[in-house]
């Protein structure tokens, strides 16, 4: 499939995608780290405002890359790729920050400050933009809520469970109000019971409008929810099922 | 957004544990035989300063030159370029001195009359104690009436020109060697404190932080570990100075003579600790560049 884009300054402050526009799409992108060998090849997809995806698929399918390529951690070899109306192949590096201010990722190991308190490291979101100190405080006191972690605000991640510590890493995705949230086996390693809490509250979040891409390669997940499951097998999207709709 | 990126060095400093005294203990070393390098350039340019000031050019008078000529010769003498002052010394006076360096009378004894010629000692300022001043000196004293003869002295200010510009050059040979040295532990000793916290630096610019609040907090660190460093040599220096001065007395005296060795002044401490400083600040900035974050 191929696309023409209207460029966009890149170095412009992001601008919201118009309401017809999917928050992130994705036209014939091929990514390849060793020659001849492909982590992606010629992927296509659209994800809407306030959507709900999982992306599954083996072990090396390609479903880390591709979150990569959304917080323009990677760049494509071809193809376009356009979050929050942003062309990722065209950033310039001195716009990737301000892209993922709008976007929130989390991991399946966290990546926590160890050092920090649990509050500390939720509003290091806000800290990067220069939240005023009393407002940060406070949003990042209501996340917390969220999350059921305000009563541990002060505590050191290593004080918390598993499942509480990716609950903080939530919370700091969540906190500045992303458009669109990654997730890269955020359950890899919960037990069942912990892996729904983390589910739902991404879930909430997209209700309130967020786009959510969840890869993950737990089935029971994918079949307890039935949302749109995005399958990748060897750099493909090799099916996909599931409810589309917002 | 200051105040954060402050607030982000201040917590980095005060996580840094182990790291960052090691980092401040590597400076403070690396700035102890920079600045021990540094009192002996000092002392040494202050005992040239000395000897340079012993320098002089002697103009030996004609016999029978009156007191006022003489000391009218004298006045034209100081007016030449490069001259600091002049000292006239009269036939007597020169008797007198010889006298004493010869440790009585007896050398004298056969003498009739007094054989010495009143002379003027020259001294020369000292940026003017260099060949080129000495020549001028001449060139200006040549065929001037009532001056039989020059003894300049030429090969004593070439060796004291020499020596000068071989400190000056060995100075600023091995300080600039010390500081890249220097420059470099540093650089690599952030370096390492920026690898213990690689996570903290992923996750800032995975939540969207500017280079400037990634690395600022890093540029900080390093300035201040540097000036810590600066202080806890000048720290150091001072007690070596202390404790070895009066060990090594009687082989200061040999090579400084009457001059007493000197330590830093406040200017110079103050150098010192800034130059801790900037070494923190550029080695932070090239462990930062070396290490791509």
């Amino acid at each position: 499939m191929t696309a023409t884009f209207k460029a966009q300054d890149e170095d412009s402050p992001l601008r919201a995608p118009r309401a017809s526009e999917a928050p992130v799409r994705m036209y014939g992108v091929s990514k390849s780290y060793l020659p001849g060998s492909w982590a992606l090849k010629d992927v296509s997809l659209e994800v809407g405002r306030g959507e709900f995806v999982f992306l599954t698929g083996p072990s090396g399918a390609g479903k880390t890359t591709l979150l990569k390529l959304l917080f323009a951690a990677e760049r494509p070899d071809t193809g376009q790729i356009l979050v929050l109306g942003r062309n990722i192949a065209r950033l310039g590096g001195g716009a990737v920050p301000a892209l993922r201010r709008r976007v929130g990722v989390v991991f399946q190991d966290f990546k926590l400050l160890t050092r920090r308190t649990v509050e500390e490291n939720v509003g290091v979101t806000l800290d990067v933009v220069g939240t005023p100190s009393r407002e940060a405080r406070s949003r990042v006191f209501n996340t917390l809520r969220q999350v059921g972690l305000h009563d541990r605000r002060n505590d050191l991640p290593v004080a918390l469970s598993g499942g509480e510590q990716q609950r903080i890493a939530v919370a700091r995705a969540l906190v500045g109000e992303p458009d669109v949230l990654l997730a890269d086996e955020p359950t890899g390693n919960l037990d069942a019971e912990l892996s729904i809490e983390i589910i739902e509250l991404m879930m909430a979040a997209a209700d309130r409008g967020t786009t959510v891409i969840v890869a993950t390669h737990d089935r029971s997940l994918l079949e307890r929810y039935g949302r749109r499951v995005l399958r990748l097998e060897g750099g493909h999207i090799a099916e996909t099922a599931g409810d589309s709709g917002a | 957004m200051t105040a954060i990126v402050l607030r982000s060095a201040w917590q980095g400093l005060r996580s840094t544990g182990l790291m960052g005294g090691v980092a401040v203990a590597t400076i403070a070393t690396a700035l102890f035989m920079l600045g021990a390098f540094a009192l002996v350039v000092v002392n040494m340019e202050g005992l040239l300063d000395d000897f340079g000031r012993e320098l002089q050019v002697t103009a030996y008078l004609e016999e029978g030159l009156a007191e006022d000529q003489a000391k009218e010769l004298a006045h034209r003498v100081e007016t030449v370029e490069g001259v600091e002052f002049v000292n006239h010394v009269g036939k007597d006076e020169a008797l007198e001195r010889f006298r004493a360096m010869a440790g009585g009378a007896a050398l004298l004894e056969g003498l009739e009359g007094n054989p010495l010629p009143a002379s003027l000692g020259i001294f020369l300022r000292p940026e003017n104690r260099t060949p080129e001043g000495l020549a001028i000196l001449r060139a200006s004293l040549d065929g001037l009436p009532g001056i039989e003869e020059l003894a300049h002295g030429q090969e004593w200010v070439d060796g004291y020109a020499r020596l000068a510009a071989l400190l000056r050059v060995v100075g600023y040979a091995l300080g600039g060697v010390l500081s890249l040295a220097t420059l470099l532990i540093v650089a690599n000793t952030i370096r390492l404190g920026l690898y213990a916290r690689r996570d903290e630096i992923d996750i800032l610019e995975l939540v969207g932080a500017s280079r400037l609040f990634v690395r600022g907090p890093f540029l900080i660190e390093g300035f201040v570990q540097g000036a810590l460093g600066g202080c806890v040599a000048a720290a150091l220096l001072a007690l070596a100075f202390g404790l070895l001065v009066p060990e090594l007395r009687y082989g200061l005296a040999f090579f400084l003579g009457n001059a007493a060795p000197r330590f830093f002044d406040a200017g110079e401490i103050f150098r010192l600790v800034m130059g801790g400083a900037g070494l923190g600040l550029g080695g932070a900035a090239l462990a930062l560049v070396g290490g791509n974050s």
